[in-house]
């Protein structure tokens, strides 16, 4: 190496560029450098459970009414995607901040003229990205499988009912009333909103957790208890109870999101159309969430003795 | 005159301990300056501030008081980052990406790209000696290929100023003699180098001026060769000497009244048998 | 610790300000969706508690279809009283499928009333006769429940007008069940005709009954069935209508 003939160029006229206080494009790179990570770290394999939990639910079935078949397969699809986006997200985001420590890798990015504004964005980027894709595949594959079966159904009905149009009709129009509607798309949407929320919380978390399981332990406890926050608020705003009882449940309240806002797909499933202002406040609900978790992360991160 | 690479002034680091009264001092009123094109020797026993003192220059950890500049620029700012390239002891990087992708994402993080950025990564790889590893991933790297991975990417942006915390801490003989050899490199190309090390023998080589710390306070700065010259004795080394001609040299020595130490064989370093029983 | 307490204390004031928001939002969501999930204590003592933290957590849906297919097996095993337990859960989770509602009418008044009528642990015929009809109740009672659930649906009094149409034969009320159900656009198409048989089957109501079938008999050959054609008849003959006006003729045989 030291006799090799390559030699250094000199340091640093270009360098001297001026620095930009906010660049997408670092953003950019550590987003990508996440995504890549996780990516070969073969996070998607969990795809191949989810395929099993797909075809368990769509082939085992036939004892069961057509109906009520589609009914399965949409909610198990869903609450499968609803738990395994939530898990990915918990379980990716909260190794990110300690692994980084650990290998030194912090280090050298932070030693690098990048804030640690952007490195926090960089990483939660990376995260939804990777949610991002995730759900696009499982709602591709879930979408595949519910138009495989009502095209088996269907099937069934014309050989069935192939000589009387009238009833032929009016079963086929009951059978795509249960299948594909636009308001599953908002079902999905909810799922990586509820995903990309507990990104944002696992990242905060980890800026000031102590270890990875305290990380992902206190996720569980908030997805946990952010379910019961609808009650807590009945609770809060109906009359009797003491004082010390409604002030700790009121903190409760307070402190956690309200998760139930973001399960939209059971009753999406039970056939109801969300208007499309309340899904869009429900989605700005989300952002909100995603959007003050980073900045308090970042309030903890931003003087962390690393 | 031209700015200091380092300076640091009257710094002090004062860890509280958590749920305790006591307080740990990790850095006390240092002040010291590096000048452009010098390397730097930071030594110390374990425990002795070292990490702690680049960590608050490179801004990873705050200083209780006192000030640190790069090249005249407030090092707690991350413009000054610019100047800086740093590999920490033990690094481990990204494992799942490749010497290439590694090198391209820190120069994005630097505000490089395209092609520019293509041929300062094909021309680190070749300096460090990884050209043939650019595709290869960093999960199957030996602790010397990681060493000299960090040490591209530390150089990326073409830093002023290269921070090392035991560069060749795990890296064998001959790992260990590329880096120093890249040491000297970078130090004739005018780079600026601040070096954290055990190893005596290696900053014995490089450094020009070394600083010691103990227990959070500079206890000793200075030129090295000022620092271990012993004033009052000199070293005559003789090939073919006869028993008879050292027999005349020790009692004229003795008549002129000085006094012979020590009188033996030198030995090759052990690094020098070892490179070349393993060539 | 002044930095933890700010950020709780920033926590705090964000909390503040989205209660009334995610109050406002629920608000909008159950409106949405109707009932909703307003799960209860009693639910809760029913499923046990890890499914009802289950169906808290969103997957409602899911802990639905685990106890449908153990009605499923309750159903094969002719276990009545265990199929409309569970339904009783299901139809508590799950108000807005319809399905549930459907199917739990159907096993109760259909199924489980036909199993009553040939009961062999039961030898007297008139108690046979008493427990088919109390299933057929609960029949009804489900899809009563499940309109009341979803009132902006037509299904469900579709089927309660076909319980009471051709099971416990309340001729009025599977009149009115049919009505309504016509009244959505997406209907059945035979949903008015089915109102106008059943009308003209309620003794007192001929009149009304016979305006229904005469429209239906002018709006065309479609709505011309035979069934049509016999209740017009029955009714002209009930109303004394004179044979010139009656609107219905039987084909009379050719000499």
């Amino acid at each position: 190496m030291s006799d090799s003939p390559t030699t250094l160029s000199t340091p640093a006229a270009a360098s001297l560029a001026r620095h930009r206080a906010f660049s997408l494009v670092r953003i950019g790179a550590l987003a990508a450098n996440t995504l890549l990570d996780l990516i070969r770290q073969k996070v998607f394999y969990f795809l191949i459970v989810f395929a099993l939990v797909l075809i368990g639910c769509s082939c085992f079935m036939d004892f069961i009414r057509p109906e009520l078949q589609f009914q399965v397969i949409k909610d198990v699809s869903l609450g499968a995607m609803s738990i395994f986006t939530w898990l990915l997200s918990v379980l990716a985001t909260a190794m990110l901040l300690p692994k980084d420590i650990e290998d030194r890798t912090l280090y050298t990015i932070l030693a690098k003229p990048v804030p640690r504004f952007e490195y926090l964005l960089g990483k939660l980027c990376g995260v939804l990205l990777l949610l991002a894709v995730s759900t696009v595949i499982m709602g591709a594959m879930f979408s595949v499988v519910l138009f495989a079966k009502e095209q088996f159904v269907v099937a069934g009905l014309r050989h069935e009912l192939g000589g009387n149009p009238a009833a032929l009709a009016e079963a086929l129009k009951g059978v795509y009333a249960g299948t594909f509607s636009s308001a599953l798309v908002a079902g999905i949407i909810a799922i990586y909103l509820k995903a990309a929320i507990f990104a944002a919380l696992t990242l905060f978390i980890s800026t000031f957790a102590s270890s990875y399981i305290f990380t992902v332990v206190i996720s569980v406890a908030v997805y946990l208890i952010g379910h019961l926050v609808p009650m807590a608020r009945d609770y809060c705003l109906s009359g009797g109870g003491g004082f010390v009882a409604k002030a700790t449940v009121a903190v409760v309240a307070l402190l956690f999101p309200d998760l139930q806002l973001f399960n939209l797909t059971d009753d999406i499933v039970a056939g109801n159309a969300i208007p499309l202002p309340i899904f869009l406040h429900t989605c700005g609900l989300g952002f909100l969430y995603i959007a003050v978790y980073t900045c308090v992360a970042y309030f903890t991160f931003a003087k962390k003795e690393l | 005159m031209s700015e200091p690479a380092i300076s640091i002034r009257n710094l002090t680091k004062v860890y509280p301990i958590p749920f305790k009264r006591e307080r740990v001092v990790a850095v006390h009123d240092l002040s010291l300056s590096v000048e452009p094109g010098q390397v730097y020797g930071l030594l110390g026993p374990n425990g002795s501030g070292k990490s702690t003192t680049m960590k608050i220059l490179l801004g990873l950890v705050s200083a209780t008081s006192g000030t640190t500049r790069i090249f005249g620029r407030d090092s707690t700012r991350v413009e000054s980052h610019e100047e800086v390239g740093y590999l920490p002891e033990n690094p481990y990087f990204y494992k799942f990406l490749t010497a290439g992708e590694t090198l391209r994402f820190y120069g994005r993080l630097c505000g490089m790209g395209g092609q520019a950025l293509r041929d300062r990564v094909h021309e680190l790889l070749a300096v460090v000696g990884l050209e043939d590893a650019e595709h290869r991933r960093l999960g199957g790297f030996s602790k010397g290929m990681l060493q000299r991975i960090g040490l591209a990417q530390a150089l990326i942006q073409e830093p002023r100023l290269l921070v090392l915390d035991e560069p060749t801490a795990g890296v064998d003989p001959a790992g260990s003699r590329d880096i120093r050899d890249l040491i000297l490199q970078f130090k004739a190309r005018g780079i600026t180098v601040l070096l954290c090390s055990h190893l005596l023998g290696q900053v014995q080589e490089v450094c020009d001026r070394v600083g010691i710390l103990h227990k959070g306070r500079l206890v000793c700065e200075g030129e090295l060769d000022k620092l271990v010259a012993i004033e009052n004795q000199t070293q005559l080394i003789f090939e073919n000497a006869s028993p008879e001609l050292l027999a005349r040299f020790e009692a004229e020595a003795a008549a002129c009244g000085a006094r012979l130490v020590e009188k033996s064989k030198p030995h090759a370093p052990l690094e020098r048998f070892f490179l070349e029983v393993t060539k | 610790m002044k930095r933890v307490a700010a950020i709780l204390l920033l926590l705090l004031a964000f909390g503040a300000a989205k209660f009334p928001l995610e109050q406002r939002i629920g608000e909008a969501h159950r409106a949405a969706f109707f009932h909703g999930a307003k799960l209860n204590i009693s639910l809760r003592e029913q499923i046990g508690q890890g499914a009802f933290l289950a169906a808290l957590s969103g997957f409602r849906g899911v802990i639905a279809d685990i106890l449908a297919l153990q009605a499923n097996d309750a159903w094969e095993n002719t276990q009545w009283s265990r199929v409309h337990f569970l339904y009783k859960q299901i139809t508590t989770l799950e108000p807005r499928v319809t399905v549930y509602w459907e199917m739990a009418a159907y096993y109760m008044a259909y199924d489980a009333a036909a199993a009553a009528l040939q009961d062999e642990k039961q030898p007297r015929q008139l108690l046979r006769v008493k427990a088919s009809r109390e299933y057929m109740q609960l029949g009804r009672e489900f899809l009563e429940d499940g309109v009341s659930n979803n009132p902006d649906r037509f299904v469900l009094y579709n089927r309660l007008g076909h319980v009471l149409m051709t099971k416990l034969h309340d001729h009025y009320g599977a009149y009115e069940a049919y009505t309504k159900a016509a009244q959505f656009p997406d209907c059945m198409g035979y949903e008015k005709r089915f109102a106008a048989y059943e009308l003209a089957q309620c003794p007192g109501y001929e009149a009304q009954a016979y305006e229904l079938l005469l429209g239906l008999y002018r709006e065309g050959p479609v709505e011309r069935t035979s069934t049509l054609l016999k209740r017009l008849a029955a009714v002209e003959e009930k109303l004394a209508i004179p044979p010139e006006q009656r609107v219905y003729k039987p084909p009379t045989k050719n000499p």
